[in-house]
């Protein structure tokens, strides 16, 4: 009984938005329409659910077995009520696939007037970017009543960008281009996910959609595409820390090792003037030479992990085209300087981009 | 057919416990040939669907592949898997009739046409390895943007051995993969440096050694200004379905030797000759399945 | 009717020496080679039940990992190792062979009439193909795993890391394939060629007809999965590059073959499962089917529509809006003929005498999982609503519906079923109802939770719902569902694991079993319990296999038999 308590607590929050019982909330045009079209189903559902086990339950208790009599007599076949049953529920289906195809052709046919924005997935992070050159890493920002085309691209292998809010999704896959498109009806941050399995980190594969209204939208995605530039350079190790999300899924810095060496481990290196064992046996001095160069060739030197084996290296190799030249001389920055960037407990300071950032009037 | 199949107490020794009439056991083995041929059929549908998608992609491929075939060698094995599919029904016939001779030729004469079909197969793909059309990421040298690499623990390439490039896994040795260390093959040329599949870079044939003009005339071909992209797709292709084709036919070599044996011990007479009929179906179908590679990989 | 006589047991007095298949010969050789459909079918059924122990530990391990939110016992890569392996072994070892290869095996023959399958070495030797499958899929555990799902979509499992173990487990799939396809062979041929006279098409059981359907799907579909693993192993290899985007190839290519066998195979899985039903339910209302031919040809309907249908799996690959909306159109067009077996179920209890044996009771969870199952499936084969829930906890719990609460839970009636006829052995039908009722509760909670689950956005084969990018609400949301989702496995556990405790005792210690104990009017009910070694020594004489009105009980032999007041045997019938 004990499974009713989240039931009955979810019926008590239904709404118009809030999704009611099987949905997530809901904020893009399209939504109402799937939505609509899986009640009809649910109901529809219901209904035969309720007949068939209806009628199942009251001839399990009126033609129970009492004593070893046989049974009644009837008949073995009656093809009126076989056609009746073959064509009620055809017409139904028909109806249902109408539904389904209508809702279907709005969620696939984008406006022209779309605002289009590239989203690219890869392991195990997606990035966005936009028509200004601004990039943004698991963050979507889109404006508010606006239809908004998302141009997808895998870098490794098959994705698929969910935004559940807004009842969209689709694959990305290596080597095709597909799209799919949303207008958001209200301001607000929905989770995205990704959908389609990718590997070990796929369950991190996670982001939001921040939804703004038009004037902010314009603002922050200005803010994303010049931010780096406005760092002066003795902050750029502070902007390392915000760059650093695109590398959360394979690099630490509290030292534990994941896909990737822990920059912890790189900074003390690097500190102590020490080497690196790489993966082919050789060592090399870890200095800002030897951090440019893992940055922009990923698969030049591979690092060797506590076991002497080589880390996967599959970094992505155009990493550094994402980061820009700023970016990784930033992301450098970071892990030369990562003593300054964390507290007593290890972790990483907070770095708000309003921070750092200096604007071009004000002397630096 | 209730009094013939309780009364049947002569059960000859062919004929199995669960049978009633030798004929009844024979439809069932006919029955049982053709679903398995139907799935024989099917297999290679899957690699003739996979023809039929990349020639409607690309057809460019097809056109400039297919002309590094040789169309005499095709056209000479085809004759030959037809002729030999005529001397394996004169072989069941010889077997219905109970013609043992008769059946011991016949078989001979297919296998005979089976090794020629193979050994001319075998010229054919040795031709195609000397000139470098390697199935796969062999085909290119490098193919760059996989960051594939050449494998620092084989030794240096020198004329007359192949040197297999090793694909883009964690291991790192020939051990590792599980190839044997002996993997050099003694042909007479290198692997010639290609390009990647994505780019269109000038080939560099320095490490090249030729050995005859026909390999050095098809070279140049690869360095042809109009060698469509990912030219390998044709080969990739043509060398799946042609050696999934070799494989039954060396499947088809090993149920005629057994005919043969069991042929020459007398198993087989006018009244059980199951098996050799079972072997010719697979025979026919084997040789079907070439009528159709031989037109779609070098005439058309 | 000499035949019946003498291997009928004796009611009442003590039981002669009758020899049985059991007892025919004796020794470890005398099973492993075997050629006796009978006993190829038991050691199927011991196989197949010892890898769904394996599969369903898998899913121990997953269903504890996802209780609570964050890392439980198992990292990333296990865990996804542990689902794919759940999902392979189920799948490919346990689904797809169940019911054809070991009741089928043990009962299609006896049904037809037969005194073995048309080909007992192609029966043995498929059996041994499955052994090696099994143990190469199996093995993969030892060669660094296989984390990329059952489905093996490329560039994933050509990229990867874990090269051996995509090779050993595409060999294996490879080698079940055969299997699969040799059994499909051995079945079509034996109910073509070995019906004895009397037998037509139309006197055969329902169960006959489901299999022969199932054998054409098995010839028909499963050699394309063998080319698709085979190009899948020789482009891991050689990186031949037709899937590979990379080398020019299409890796929605790869999804086209894979599906066009696997969908197929969803019915290879289920129509077996419908077929045992149709049997459960007759025998058990003692009732005549209702549109024998109805559900009959909806069976090779079924068969037919399912090879054109496998793009419903593909809505959101990438490929064209047009080919969307032509598959999602002919899906619709299987949800008929299943209506119909269900509609027709439901019409043959009616006017019947039901009896709540254990086998009925799994026969009437299947209406209601089944039920379930295909209606959730109308949701995910129209377009508009597919969107949100493709690759999402809804499908999980539609598969799981179809596959486990329709295909296992047929399955395991079925053991019940035949179980007397097998071992000769009675089970406690106290404990065979206590287990069913625990798993029928289990089996909704596990699965019901998570439609919703998966419909308010949790995505399927995450190895957590909480970490530094996921939202605390979405955590707590999701950590309700996973929590109970999670309790109702241990409880269907604690259900399979009271099956395998009776069922073990009734071995030993179970009474002995009448020849027809529930009153089945089918061939296999006028042989002994459990069968000689030939089956029928001579050809048995066939009538309509659901007239139960020639039979009645006998209180002295806890079973039925022919009606004494009838002048003939069954076999003059």
């Amino acid at each position: 009984m004990s499974l009713l308590s989240p039931i009955f607590s979810l019926l008590a929050q239904t709404g118009r938005t809030d999704g009611g019982f099987w949905f997530p909330e809901s904020a893009s045009t399209v939504a109402p329409d799937v939505d609509f079209a899986f009640d009809f189903i649910t109901w529809i559902s219901i209904f035969f659910f309720v007949l068939i086990v209806g009628v199942m339950l009251w001839f399990m208790f009126k033609y129970r077995r009492r004593g070893h009599v046989p049974s009644m007599e009837s008949p073995t076949h009656n093809t009126p009520l076989e056609i009746t049953w073959t064509a009620i529920p055809m017409i139904l289906v028909v109806l249902i696939f109408y539904i389904g195809l209508k809702g279907y052709v709005n969620i696939t046919t984008p406006p022209e007037n779309a605002y289009e924005i590239e989203a690219v997935g890869q392991q195990w992070f997606w990035s966005f970017n936009y028509p200004n050159g601004a990039t943004d890493i698991n963050i979507l920002h889109v404006p508010v009543g606006r239809p908004v085309k998302i141009n997808l691209r895998a870098n490794d292998v098959i994705h698929s960008l969910w935004i559940p809010a807004f009842r969209v999704k689709m694959d990305a896959v290596p080597g095709r281009r597909t799209e799919l498109w949303f207008e958001a009806t209200r301001e607000g941050e929905f989770a995205l996910y990704c959908a389609e399995y990718c590997g070990t980190q796929h369950s991190q594969m996670v982001g939001k959609v921040i939804v703004y209204n038009q004037f902010e939208f314009e603002a922050k995605i200005d803010e994303l595409a010049n931010w780096l530039d406005k760092v002066p350079d003795e902050n750029l190790h502070r902007a390392g820390v915000i760059l650093y999300n695109r590398c959360t899924s394979c690099h630490t810095v509290d030292g534990s090792p994941l896909i990737g060496p822990s920059f912890q481990e790189t900074h003390k290196l690097f500190k102590s003037g020490g080497t690196r064992k790489l993966a082919d046996g050789s060592a090399v001095t870890v200095n800002e030479d030897y951090l440019r160069n893992s940055i922009r060739k990923p698969s030049d030197q591979i690092a060797a992990n506590a076991q002497g084996a080589a880390y996967p290296s599959s970094m992505t190799p155009n990493i550094a085209d994402q980061l820009g030249t700023r970016g990784v001389e930033a992301m450098i920055q970071m892990i030369m300087r990562l003593d300054e960037l964390v507290d007593d407990d290890g972790k990483l300071i907070e770095v708000k981009m309003a921070d750092i950032v200096v604007e071009a009037e004000e002397p630096q | 057919m209730t009094t013939t199949a309780s009364t049947t107490h002569d059960h000859p020794d062919f004929l199995a416990h669960h049978w009633d009439t030798p004929k009844q056991q024979f439809e069932a083995g006919k029955l049982g040939m053709w679903l398995f041929l139907a799935t024989e059929v099917l297999l290679f549908g899957g690699l003739f669907v996979g023809y039929a998608v990349w020639r409607g992609n690309h057809p460019e491929l097809f056109k400039f592949g297919s002309q590094y075939l040789d169309t005499t060698m095709g056209a000479i094995n085809t004759v030959v898997l037809i002729l030999s599919s005529l001397t394996m029904a004169w072989a069941v016939t010889c077997a219905q009739r109970g013609n043992r001779k008769g059946l011991i030729i016949g078989l001979l004469l297919t296998l005979a046409g089976a090794g020629g079909f193979l050994g001319i197969k075998y010229v054919e793909y040795s031709h195609k390895f000397n000139e470098g059309w390697f199935p796969g990421a062999y085909f290119y040298d490098k193919p760059s943007d996989r960051s594939r690499t050449w494998d620092d623990n084989l030794p240096v390439p020198g004329a007359g051995q192949l040197v297999v490039p090793v694909p883009d896994t964690e291991a790192r040795s020939i051990e590792e993969l599980g190839l044997p260390a002996d993997i050099l093959v003694e042909i007479s040329t290198v692997v010639p440096p290609g390009q990647g599949p994505s780019g269109l870079e000038e080939l560099a044939l320095t490490d090249t050694v030729h050995t005859d003009d026909h390999a050095e005339h098809e070279m140049h071909a690869l360095q042809r200004e109009d060698r469509p992209a990912n030219a390998h797709m044709f080969f990739n292709i043509y060398f799946m379905m042609t050696g999934l084709h070799g494989l039954h036919v060396l499947g088809g070599v090993g149920v005629m030797i057994w005919l043969l044996i069991g042929a020459v011990k007398g198993r087989f007479n006018e009244k059980y000759f199951t098996p050799v009929d079972l072997g010719g179906l697979y025979w026919h179908i084997v040789d079907l399945i070439w009528i159709f590679l031989f037109p779609l990989f070098y005439l058309i | 009717m000499t035949t019946i006589d003498t291997t009928k047991p004796t009611p009442g007095a003590e039981t002669p020496p009758v020899d049985n298949y059991l007892t025919h010969s004796s020794g470890i050789m005398s099973w492993l080679g075997t050629l006796d459909h009978k006993r190829i079918g038991v050691m199927y059924l011991v196989s197949i039940l010892t890898a769904f122990f394996l599969g369903g530990m898998f899913a121990m391990l997953v269903r504890l990992e996802l209780m609570f939110p964050g890392e439980q016992i198992l990292s990333q890569d296990q865990y996804n190792m542990a689902f794919t392996l759940h999902g392979v072994i189920m799948v490919f070892l346990v689904i797809i062979p169940s019911v054809p290869a070991s009741l089928g095996n043990f009962v299609l023959p006896i049904m037809l009439g037969a005194k073995d399958v048309a080909f007992p070495r192609l029966n043995l030797f498929s059996y041994y193909l499955w052994v090696t499958g099994a143990v190469l899929a199996v093995s993969t555990v030892f060669f660094g795993g296989v984390d990329t799902g059952w489905t093996l979509y490329v560039p994933y499992s050509t990229t990867g890391t874990e090269m051996n173990g995509i090779l050993l487990l595409t060999f294996a799939v490879f080698v079940l394939g055969f299997s699969s396809i040799f059994t499909g062979i051995n079945f079509i041929v034996t109910i073509h060629r070995l019906r004895p006279p009397g037998m037509t098409w139309f006197r055969m059981p329902l169960f006959l007809w489901a299999i022969y359907a199932t054998g054409i799907l098995q010839v028909m579909a499963t050699p394309v999965i063998g080319i698709t693993v085979a190009l899948l192993a020789v482009e891991r290899l050689f990186g031949i590059g037709i899937f590979d985007p990379a080398l020019g190839g299409d890796p929605v290519l790869f999804q086209h073959f894979f599906w066009f066998y696997s969908h197929p195979a969803v019915y290879i899985m289920i129509l077996p499962g419908m077929g045992i039903i149709s049997e459960l339910i007759s025998v058990h209302s003692h009732k005549h089917i209702f549109g024998y031919k109805f559900i009959a040809f909806s069976s090779v309907a079924i068969a037919i529509f399912s090879f054109i249908v496998w793009g419903h799996h593909m809505f959101l690959s990438g490929q064209s809006p047009l080919m969307n909306v032509v598959f999602s159109a002919i899906t619709f067009s299987v949800a008929i003929p299943s209506a119909v077996k269900v509609f027709n179920w439901l019409a043959t209890l009616y006017k019947g005498s039901i009896s709540f044996n254990t086998p009925m009771l799994y026969a009437l969870s299947f209406l209601v999982l089944f039920t379930i199952s295909g209606l959730t499936g109308l949701h995910l084969g129209t377009l508009a609503t597919d969107i949100h829930l493709h690759d999402t906890y809804f499908v999980v719990a539609h598969f799981h519906y179809t596959m486990m609460g329709g295909a296992l839970i047929a399955m395991i009636g079925g053991i019940h079923h035949w179980w007397p006829k097998i071992t000769g052995r009675m089970y406690s039908e106290f404990l065979g109802r206590t287990a069913c009722g625990l798993i029928f509760v289990g089996f909704n909670l596990t699965f019901f939770t998570q439609f919703m689950l998966g419909s308010k956005g949790m995505p399927r084969r995450y190895h957590d719902y909480d970490g530094p990018n996921w939202t605390p609400e979405a955590t707590e949301l999701f950590g309700t569902y996973h929590f109970w989702s999670s309790i109702g496995s241990f409880v269907m556990a604690a259900g399979f694991f009271l099956i395998a405790f009776y069922l073990l005792h009734s071995l030993f210690r179970g009474k002995k079993a009448p020849a027809n104990p529930w009153g089945g009017r089918s061939l296999e009910w006028q042989c002994a319990s459990p069968p000689p070694h030939d089956n029928f020594s001579e050809p048995p004489h066939v009538g309509d296999p659901y007239d139960f009105t020639v039979l009645e009980w006998d209180e002295q032999e806890q079973g039925y038999h022919w009606r004494h007041d009838l002048k003939h045997e069954p076999g003059e019938a």
